[in-house]
């Protein structure tokens, strides 16, 4: 995990310099950066004479100390811009993300145990509409329907003047979550119904059957929890999304999370924030994976077992 | 060389075309691409003239489609947008699938180091979320056609480089390899002329469902404003007309139409793709016999979409 995270950042921190700006406006403010003398003297300070290793190195460490450095396009710091955007793509995927594995768990568990039924076909109809249909058109024809036709729910961002409380704002969370959820929910419950479906023709299952347990003891402590481990594979995989933000859906929702800031700082050529950005989103899929090792070993015992052999 | 491998086609053009669902596929595609190539003819308007006097029309018997805001034709523009959309699915997915193919090749039959150095890099480019990746690339690069394809080929090898790998690890153990290396044949001709001949198969697999996945990542792309400069009509560019809240509002038909044809167009590719697989691969082949075609199709397409898009 560590040497991966290094080896990304070193990654991100060369194909910066690849770019055509001068890397030294990432490190200062714009006030400082007018007079050419000035920057003369900074860029000498600031190490940007140096070799390109201790460069890297530098940057590393800035980073590590909590020194993101500023944005190109505001001269704003990066960390009070993640500071300000970081919480409206958390609470936009938190509940998607909540709403999406709570769902799509129950209809694939359904879906799964009565093959052929009802919900199998429903299931397959939103897999096939999950494979081929681009998420932000959802959300457009979401936010054609409900909210200009019905207007039920609000057009877009996340809050109106005059809001404040969370409950006044909640309209807002409706739409874009409601387009992740859907986004998300075809490929996890299919995925869930086929685990389901893998599982329950195996020989334990049998066994718990014939030893005359009630079907939904069967289903639910030996069915359901033994098809977790793929699932939550890919769960686990979503939760960098956490960091990232959807950038599709809120630039349909026009919501200020992370998504849109990676768009405009990659519209403006804000190289420090893409930089940062990328960077975290790594980070949080390297801990992702590992999460999903610490997940496995607990869901299944001889994952555990083999690690304390070793 | 000269009798089996007609015999062989005429073989799998016959399967396939037992195929029902590939069948449906391949017509929707054919009628997708004739109806671009000949867009003049069918449209009956010139997808750039503008005319002042009809402007943001909805849909008529004189304008199938209507027209937008600056009183261009939407049917003309969504079938001349499918030549390049088309275009650059096509495009990206071959040279993804020849980079992926060519290091997956070398990965697989040498091993040891390089292909330890292959995976590792591979992991690297796949630990992003691909639009994120694709984006980062995007700001050094810029944006064009040619960028875009080249953007989406460096950014989508890494699922056929495992295939192919995965395929060279057991292929090379092979007597008629073992025969090969005796005869004192170079490495190249072996990789090149003997093994992968016989991993044909999941390469065109993943080469057409890969054209699906391109055609909805140049859709969100040129959507964000950060694809295909707007002069160039692709389905992406048409949609992003939507990032205007009054076209989402009152302008449905400049946005449903080009995302009615990425549907149906990726809907047909995945079609194929998984007849291919069919017919190409039956090792591949799940259990079909319960279930109807469609869903066993949305199975496998599952399957390999969720490793490159998330």
């Amino acid at each position: 995990m560590v040497p991966m995270a290094l080896a990304i950042s070193a990654i991100i921190f060369f194909a910066s310099r690849l770019s055509p700006i001068d890397p030294l406006y990432s490190l200062i403010s714009p006030d400082a950066a007018s007079d050419p003398t000035n920057l003369a003297i900074l860029r000498e300070r600031l190490g940007f004479n140096d070799p390109i290793f201790v460069q890297y190195f530098n940057w590393l460490f800035e980073i590590f100390k909590g020194n993101f450095g500023y944005s190109i396009q505001s001269g704003q710091p990066i960390s009070e811009i993640l500071a300000l955007r970081m919480p409206a793509t958390l609470e936009l995927v938190l509940a998607a993300l909540i709403i999406s594995t709570t769902l799509s768990l129950l209809i694939g568990l359904v879906a799964g145990a009565n093959r052929g039924g009802l919900t199998d076909k429903l299931s397959r109809v939103l897999a096939a509409i999950g494979i081929s249909v681009p998420d932000f058109f959802i959300g457009l024809a979401l936010l054609n329907v409900m909210a200009y036709r019905a207007s039920l729910f609000p057009t877009g961002q996340r809050i109106s003047p005059g809001q404040v409380t969370f409950m006044e704002r909640l309209p807002h969370l409706v739409l874009p979550v409601a387009t992740l959820s859907i986004a998300m929910l075809a490929v996890l419950i299919r995925y869930t119904r086929n685990s389901v479906l893998d599982t329950i023709n195996r020989d334990f299952v049998k066994t718990a059957r014939s030893k005359g347990l009630p079907e939904w003891k069967v289903m639910w402590s030996h069915v359901f929890r033994n098809s977790l481990g793929p699932v939550m594979v890919l769960i686990a995989f979503r939760l960098p999304l956490l960091v990232g933000g959807a950038v599709l859906v809120e630039a349909v929702f026009q919501w200020p999370g992370i998504g849109k800031t990676i768009v405009e700082a990659v519209t403006v050529s804000d190289y420090p924030v893409i930089m940062v950005v990328s960077l975290l989103i790594a980070v949080a899929i390297l801990f992702a994976s590992f999460l999903v090792d610490i997940a496995k070993s607990i869901l299944d015992p001889r994952v555990r077992l083999g690690a304390t052999i070793e | 060389m000269t009798e089996k491998v007609p015999s062989t086609a005429r073989l799998l053009v016959r399967n396939f075309a037992g195929n029902l669902t590939g069948m449906f596929g391949l017509l929707v595609i054919f009628l997708i691409i004739t109806s671009a190539i000949f867009a003049e003819e069918i449209s009956g308007y010139n997808p750039n003239l503008m005319d002042g006097m009809s402007t943001s029309l909805s849909p008529s018997t004189d304008h199938l489609m209507g027209t937008d805001q600056l009183g261009r034709d939407v049917f003309s523009r969504v079938l001349y947008g499918g030549r390049n959309s088309i275009l650059i699915g096509i495009t990206a997915s071959f040279l993804g699938n020849l980079i992926g193919t060519v290091l997956g090749a070398i990965a697989g039959y040498l091993g040891g180091r390089i292909d330890t150095v292959l995976i590792r890099v591979s992991e690297l480019f796949m630990t992003f979320p691909q639009l994120v990746l694709v984006l980062i690339f995007v700001t050094i690069m810029g944006q064009g056609v040619s960028n875009v394809i080249i953007i989406f080929a460096i950014t989508g090898w890494m699922t056929t480089l495992r295939l192919v790998r995965s395929e060279f690890l057991s292929l090379r153990e092979e007597a008629f390899v073992e025969a090969d290396r005796a005869f004192g044949f170079s490495k190249k001709r072996i990789i090149f002329r003997h093994l992968l001949p016989n991993t044909m198969s999941p390469i065109v697999v993943a080469f057409t469902i890969n054209i699906a996945i391109y055609i909805i990542a140049e859709a969100g792309l040129s959507f964000l404003g950060l694809g295909v400069p707007v002069t160039t009509p692709t389905w992406g560019n048409l949609l992003s007309a939507a990032q205007a809240p009054v076209v989402v509002e009152q302008y449905w038909w400049l946005w449903v139409f080009p995302a009615v044809a990425i549907i149906a167009f990726v809907t047909g590719v995945n079609f194929v793709g998984d007849g291919l697989r069919d017919v190409l691969d039956p090792r591949q082949r799940t259990n079909a016999k319960n279930k109807t075609f469609l869903a066993t199709l949305r199975e496998k397409l599952f399957g390999s979409r969720k490793q490159t898009i998330e």
